[in-house]
């Protein structure tokens, strides 16, 4: 089952293009990576997916991108409702500048959640992180106070307590030391079975341990995409195993 | 393979003996030196400015010239002070600031949130930047023109009008360069959440502020120093502040008046005035600086 398909997706910034006729589909409840080397636009494709690559400057989208069968680009589709069911985490850890609970509590308070809702919704994000019993007693402290690896689990649980059905990973253990990007990486693995996860990655290790299905890209275009067992295994284009084999990127 | 990369070449010693190395170390010395010379000048204005209205204000300064409004024989050396002077710039200073600022936050959020990098967002900084460098003269005449028109007469309300027309241009400005230092990604985040544009503005407004905070000071010394914009419109008076249509006096305005009268005595209390005038920005410069760490605590670096 498909719950997420991209169309003829072609992106350009200013007279450059970005991504060249990108069709892939993404399976649901499955962890999904996309690698491929700097610039080939594998973050391009991500952000196009919930509608964010649209606040850069100078930027052209043509094609489509059906949630559920719905183009997200469709004049009438309210970019709001998209944002809500389709979850981004960053790169960089970022909380927003209030308190550990409001970061939480952020995306439940725009969609008018009542105040027992969101404190339930945030204690059970918080310890579905595994981030509860380090931050119970200091809820209201700024969420700056916390540690990298702690941010980033935070950004976690305040993503997925909007309640989206996808869930995008923009490269997200890349700026953590080696433990933490381990703790996040397990947590993302255990999303496995609830959430459509598609994450941006140039780790290919990572990719390797975390991912049911691999898309490869290259210079904006999608080279390969297969499951992962037969992608790391038996890959079919010939760019593919100069990139597996680490000769090419 | 050895043989390809380059020998260190052996030191006799690590004390700097080279004439070239000699050269960099003099360089490196005479611009510093050149460049605490600035500073000190800098500093030095300052303490210059501050030690000739100390010298020269502080014998003529006491509790009758801060608390009394000035008796009539005042400008020929009599009895009273300048309350009225000091409560006037007071409420001018301050009318304009919220005003302004009521102006100017919208206009900045907008800027950020809405209009981005679009041709009306760079008109409209255009437009700022030109309203920053006219003359507050030109304001004052320009507010004078209109009260002629309307038949007003000086008054507390154009004075704060007018300096709100002088504050308007630095405040939009300067909020503007204050919410752009907030994080890009503050924006995406939000917006990744599920956020309007209106909620981004107030998640900016969060991140930014206590520089917000430190611009809405800044924008009141600048407004409480002003004297061309509120001389027409603000008037003068020696009675303490009646009311939004009287008018009223100001500090700046206070200090030219002692200073040209042919008394020593009067004369003093010009720098006694600029003295409190200096006084009241000092402080709220000081404000300003210790206010970005106070209200900085859930903010973003």
């Amino acid at each position: 089952m498909y719950s997420l398909a991209v169309r003829q997706l072609n992106v350009w910034y200013g007279q450059q293009q970005a991504l060249r006729n990108i069709n892939v589909k993404f399976s649901e409840r499955r962890i999904s990576a996309i690698i491929g080397p700097s610039g080939c636009g594998k973050s391009t494709l991500l952000k196009s997916l919930n509608r964010l690559l649209e606040l850069n400057e100078n930027v052209r989208i043509e094609g489509q991108v059906l949630l559920d069968g719905e183009d997200i680009y469709a004049p009438d589709v309210d970019v709001v409702e998209v944002r809500s069911r389709i979850g981004l985490l960053a790169q960089k850890p970022f909380p927003l500048p209030m308190s550990i609970f409001d970061n939480v509590a952020y995306g439940l308070r725009l969609q008018g959640c009542s105040q027992r809702e969101i404190a339930e919704l945030v204690e059970a994000q918080l310890r579905a992180v595994g981030l509860w019993e380090e931050v119970k007693d200091r809820l209201k402290a700024p969420a700056t106070r916390l540690s990298g690896g702690q941010q980033q689990r935070l950004c976690l649980a305040r993503t997925l307590a909007v309640r989206p059905e996808i869930l995008l990973c923009d490269e997200s253990t890349a700026s953590l030391d080696p433990l933490s990007a381990r703790g996040v990486e397990e947590l993302l693995a255990s999303l496995r079975n609830h959430y459509t996860i598609i994450m941006v990655t140039h780790d290919i290790d990572q990719a390797r341990r975390l991912a049911d299905d691999v898309i490869f890209m290259w210079l904006g275009e999608l080279i390969e995409q297969a499951p992962a067992a037969q992608f790391f295994s038996a890959p079919q284009a010939e760019l593919t195993q100069a990139y597996l084999m680490r000769r090419i990127g | 393979m050895s043989e390809r990369i380059a020998a260190p070449i052996p030191q006799a010693s690590i004390q700097p003996k080279s004439l070239h190395l000699k050269r960099r170390h003099l360089e490196e010395a005479v611009f510093v030196a050149l460049m605490r010379l600035c500073m000190l000048s800098a500093a030095a204005a300052l303490s210059m400015i501050l030690a000739v209205i100390l010298w020269r204000g502080i014998g003529a300064l006491s509790i009758e010239m801060l608390l009394q409004p000035p008796r009539g024989s005042f400008y020929l050396g009599g009895g009273g002070g300048i309350a009225n002077a000091i409560t006037g710039s007071v409420l001018l200073a301050s009318g304009a600031t919220v005003a302004s600022f009521c102006l100017a936050t919208p206009l900045a959020l907008y800027l950020h949130v809405y209009a981005r990098r679009s041709r009306t967002a760079i008109w409209v900084r255009l437009t700022l930047d030109v309203l920053w460098g006219i003359p507050s003269i030109v304001y004052g005449a320009f507010g004078f023109t209109v009260m002629v028109f309307l038949g007003l007469r000086a008054s507390l309300l154009a004075g704060m009008i007018t300096l709100t027309l002088v504050v308007l241009p630095i405040l939009g400005r300067t909020l503007d360069e204050v919410l752009s230092m907030a994080p890009r990604q503050l924006l995406e985040t939000g917006f990744a959440l599920g956020a309007m544009r209106l909620e981004i503005a107030r998640l900016l407004l969060r991140q930014t502020l206590p520089g917000l905070f430190t611009a809405l000071l800044l924008a009141f010394g600048r407004g409480i120093g002003d004297a061309a914009s509120v001389l027409f419109t603000a008037g003068y008076t020696d009675n303490m502040p009646g009311g939004l249509l009287s008018p009223v006096a100001s500090l700046p305005l206070a200090v030219f008046f002692q200073l040209s009268a042919p008394f020593p005595a009067v004369q003093e209390r010009a720098y006694a005035s600029a003295l409190v005038l200096t006084i009241i920005i000092l402080v709220i410069s000081l404000a300003a600086h210790l206010s970005m760490h106070r209200l900085g605590r859930y903010v973003v670096r």
